[in-house]
């Protein structure tokens, strides 16, 4: 059970607190309500670009990093395609430091050219070093424009082309600020072994004098349903051909979300699951099979990943594939199995609430999503999903006419 | 209206509390080592034993590890893995050049299971041949694929050049996976495995009953002499570019053979380590990313081995950036040699790293970690006492003549993939 409390500023700005008596450390976690599916179509990867120039000094403080590092702190944040997410990391007498800094960031930022420029480059090494220059880096960049056609996900948070990232101006950066950072589209979470009463006089002082504003109404284009098979063969510089296979299904927070959540897990979570055992072990077709779901907030995807061992043919592969799945459509899952997977929610559920970090964003992730009690309610969740619920969404995800498929070939280098 | 120019009071830590794990000690010489006062429901035990890649020749050590679980006469690997998925159970494997950790972690209610099938698994496997060719097929793959980095093609030949005459240079090639004798996975197994036990670790709020259970675990092992290591780690420069044509970016590693926490001035260099480039705001971060934008990442650490370490300053570059990044690192080398850092930068590195060892002390399974990774050196925590005084008390001139000492640009491997 992670307990809670809950207040808000006049200006809008939603605060939890959880207080963990075990730690010395004490957490400040700013979660922004905007991502890359925020950005304009001419304009993508600017969430991110923004994350970087968070750190480029603020209104009335010029360095973000240097004053959390002199009281002992470190920090980081990360842009999802739904989230931008700030983190700080202190020694719990040193609260008030991060909160100096984070309400700066929040009231204004300090804009300079010269943050923007290094940025910009700093953005373009960071699209070449994990995008371009990996062996299969720029499956995203292909993946996603191929299953979304109108949905901003057809984007990856780096941006479609390092082009966007180049033509971004100081007008358009302010523009971002005002739209989007200010109290109301704020989920601020402090956890640590503090007390309720200090951490809201805290909250109030660096806090409350920030002008509040509308908070802008999200109205993005819904992806339509997919009704015919996609799939796309390109050819890249590989070692060995990569298999993607995704399929539509509903956003976290949805009904059926668990349920395919679960799917995945039955097809192809770990060495028990039934990809990887008939593939891998049995047929020896693949070197590595997996399957997982995006947990997006729009309609999202559950997604399968294929290594072909050498010699075995899409073909195989592809029957064999669609015999698993046409077989979780046809037949229930054993009881057993469901237990199984459920088991593996629950251990890796309370792993990942481990250290305050991670309670920390689990709840402001959760408040966003409603409810920041989700943290504790839902493996209850999981718990209710019946076989029955399993055979009825894999029915309904699991077609062939829901179904986006990238196909990476290796190119042959023939001297 | 307040004044948000001035930044709110801070204090310093002077002491943190470090709180050592039970030890029992096994009719075997095993120890066991817990930490059971945790306040949720996960257990991690590591049994650790004396199995690293440099205690045989090549991948057999990595093999014989990832192994373990792939089957026994009367068990098939299926058969285990469900066993072990069945109480959402997970298992770790992880080989470093000295020694192998394998885990089992679940929660508590199921945790002695899961441990129980964990070594049975261990102790009875057969290297079936079928298993080991999927796993060289499947190891061959990922090594291709990560032999097409960048990053990997500098860090192999840094490694190879600053250990030419040692086995931490003699790093697996793509070739090694063909053939495989069974014979040496099953010598490797009976040596280092089931006589090779060097201790338990347990993290989680195990009872006195479950705690006897891992112990009569640890008990169907034994402890060996451990193969100690003495190798030559003389080594001259060298200057190496691996070419990749296609590249966008160029992998950089700059370094040198160094010591680990066992030599007296470890402490204070990790000082000086950290303002070159290790933390957020370093000056190679600082200059190299934040001023110049050549990269998204800079760093600079010391790694540890048993008996030695290194040095080593790592990055991807724009490939126009190579020469002035090269170019860039060494002027901020000459500068922490010549110029003694202000009492301000070396304020903030001091209350930095102190902080890092609190955060890295927080909760119970970083309390582990902090203690086997002095227990590892033959040291025990009055260590960090002597690291917190250290940190505090080096002076800016200390500083400029350790880098004087250990940061010569001459004694420097230098490696560039792109």
């Amino acid at each position: 059970m992670v307990e809670f409390e809950r207040f808000e500023l006049d200006n809008g700005l939603r605060v939890i607190f959880h207080k963990d008596v075990t730690t010395p450390m004490a957490v400040v976690n700013t979660l922004f309500d905007v991502g890359a599916r925020d950005e304009s179509p001419e304009r993508t990867g600017f969430a991110h670009l923004f994350e970087h120039l968070m750190f480029g000094g603020s209104v009335n403080i010029p360095n973000f990093d240097g004053p959390l590092q002199e009281a002992g702190g470190s920090n980081n944040a990360f842009t999802s395609n739904d989230i931008t997410n700030y983190y700080d990391v202190v020694p719990a007498q040193n609260l008030e430091t991060a909160l100096w800094l984070e309400s700066d960031r929040m009231l204004s930022l300090a804009f300079t050219e010269k943050s923007l420029e290094v940025q910009r480059s700093v953005v373009i090494e960071e699209f070449k070093q994990r995008y371009l220059n990996q062996p299969y880096g720029d499956l995203w960049l292909e993946f996603r424009p191929l299953a979304y056609e109108t949905h901003p996900y057809r984007w990856a948070t780096i941006g479609k082309n390092i082009e966007h990232i180049k033509e971004a101006t100081m007008d358009e950066v302010k523009d971002f600020f005002k739209t989007h950072y200010h109290p109301g589209n704020a989920i601020l979470c402090i956890a640590g072994n503090l007390e309720l009463e200090e951490v809201k006089r805290l909250v109030t002082k660096w806090y409350a004098d920030i002008p509040s504003k509308e908070k802008k109404v999200r109205n993005l284009p819904q992806e339509p349903k997919q009704t015919e098979f996609r799939t796309k063969t390109i050819e890249r510089d590989v070692p060995s051909d990569v298999y993607t296979y995704g399929f539509k299904m509903v956003g976290k927070g949805e009904d059926g979300f668990y349920e395919a959540d679960l799917i995945s897990d039955v097809l192809g979570r770990g060495k028990s699951s039934r990809l990887y055992k008939r593939l891998k072990k049995e047929l020896e077709l693949v070197t590595d099979i997996n399957a997982y779901v995006m947990g997006s907030t729009d309609t999202g995807m559950l997604m399968l990943s294929v290594h072909p061992s050498d010699g075995a043919t899409l073909e195989q592969i592809d029957t064999e594939i669609w015999k698993i799945i046409d077989e979780m459509k046809s037949t229930l899952v054993e009881e057993a199995e469901l237990e199984k997977i459920i088991n593996k929610v629950k251990t890796t559920k309370a792993f990942s609430e481990q250290g305050v970090l991670n309670k920390s964003m689990a709840l402001a992730m959760n408040e966003l999503m409603g409810d920041a009690n989700l943290i504790n309610t839902e493996t209850e969740l999981y718990e209710k999903v019946t076989v029955e619920g399993i055979q009825k969404y894999a029915k309904e995800i699991l077609q062939k006419t829901n179904c986006t498929q990238l196909i990476i070939k290796a190119k042959k280098n023939d001297e | 209206m307040m004044n948000r120019t001035l930044a709110p009071e801070t204090s310093t830590i002077t002491h943190i509390d470090f709180q050592s794990p039970e030890i029992d000690t096994l009719a075997n010489k095993v120890d066991v080592y817990s930490m059971r006062e945790t306040t949720d429901e996960t257990v991690r035990i590591d049994f650790v034993f004396d199995a690293g890649s440099l205690k045989t020749s090549k991948i057999i050590a990595q093999l014989t590890g990832e192994l373990l679980f792939s089957g026994s006469a009367d068990k098939s690997s299926d058969e285990i893995e469900e066993a072990i998925d069945r109480l959402g159970g997970f298992t770790g494997v992880e080989i470093s050049t000295e020694r192998a950790t394998i885990s089992a972690i679940g929660l508590r209610e199921h945790i002695v299971t899961i441990a129980k099938t964990v070594v049975d698994a261990m102790i009875n496997v057969n290297f079936n041949p079928k298993e080991i060719n999927q796993l060289l097929q499947s190891k061959k793959k990922k090594m291709a694929i990560s032999l097409e980095k960048v990053s990997t093609q500098a860090r192999r030949a840094f490694l190879s050049d600053l250990f030419n005459n040692s086995p931490y240079g003699d790093l697996t090639q793509l070739e090694d996976y063909d053939e495989i004798d069974q014979k040496d996975l099953i010598e490797f197994h009976k040596h280092k495995y089931l006589k090779g036990l060097q201790y338990i670790s347990i993290v989680g709020a195990l009872n006195d009953e479950d705690l006897n259970a891992i112990k009569e675990l640890g008990n169907q092992f034994s402890k060996d002499e451990v193969t100690t290591i003495d190798y030559d780690y003389s080594y001259t420069p060298n200057n190496i570019h691996v070419e990749k044509e296609q590249a966008l970016q160029t992998a950089i590693r700059v370094g040198r053979v160094l010591f680990n926490k066992q030599h007296t001035d470890f402490i204070k260099f990790s000082v000086v380590n950290t303002i070159l480039g290790g933390y957020f705001g370093s000056r190679l971060m600082t200059s190299i990313r934040e001023d110049k934008g050549y990269t998204y990442g800079i760093g600079s650490g010391v790694a540890q081995l048993l008996e030695t370490g290194y040095f080593f300053i790592s990055t991807e570059v724009g490939k126009e950036f190579k020469d002035l990044t090269l170019e860039a690192i060494k002027a901020e080398i000459t500068l922490l040699q010549t110029e003694e850092v202000s009492e301000t930068e070396l304020s903030l590195v001091k209350n930095y790293i102190i902080g890092q060892i609190l955060e890295q002390s927080d909760g119970a399974q970083a309390m582990m970690d902090r203690f086997i990774s002095v227990e590892t050196y033959g040291l025990d925590f009055s260590y960090y006492d002597k690291f917190i005084k250290e940190v505090n008390e080096i002076t800016p001139k200390e500083v400029k003549d350790l880098a004087n000492l250990y940061l010569n640009w001459e004694d420097f491997t230098v490696v560039s993939a792109g």
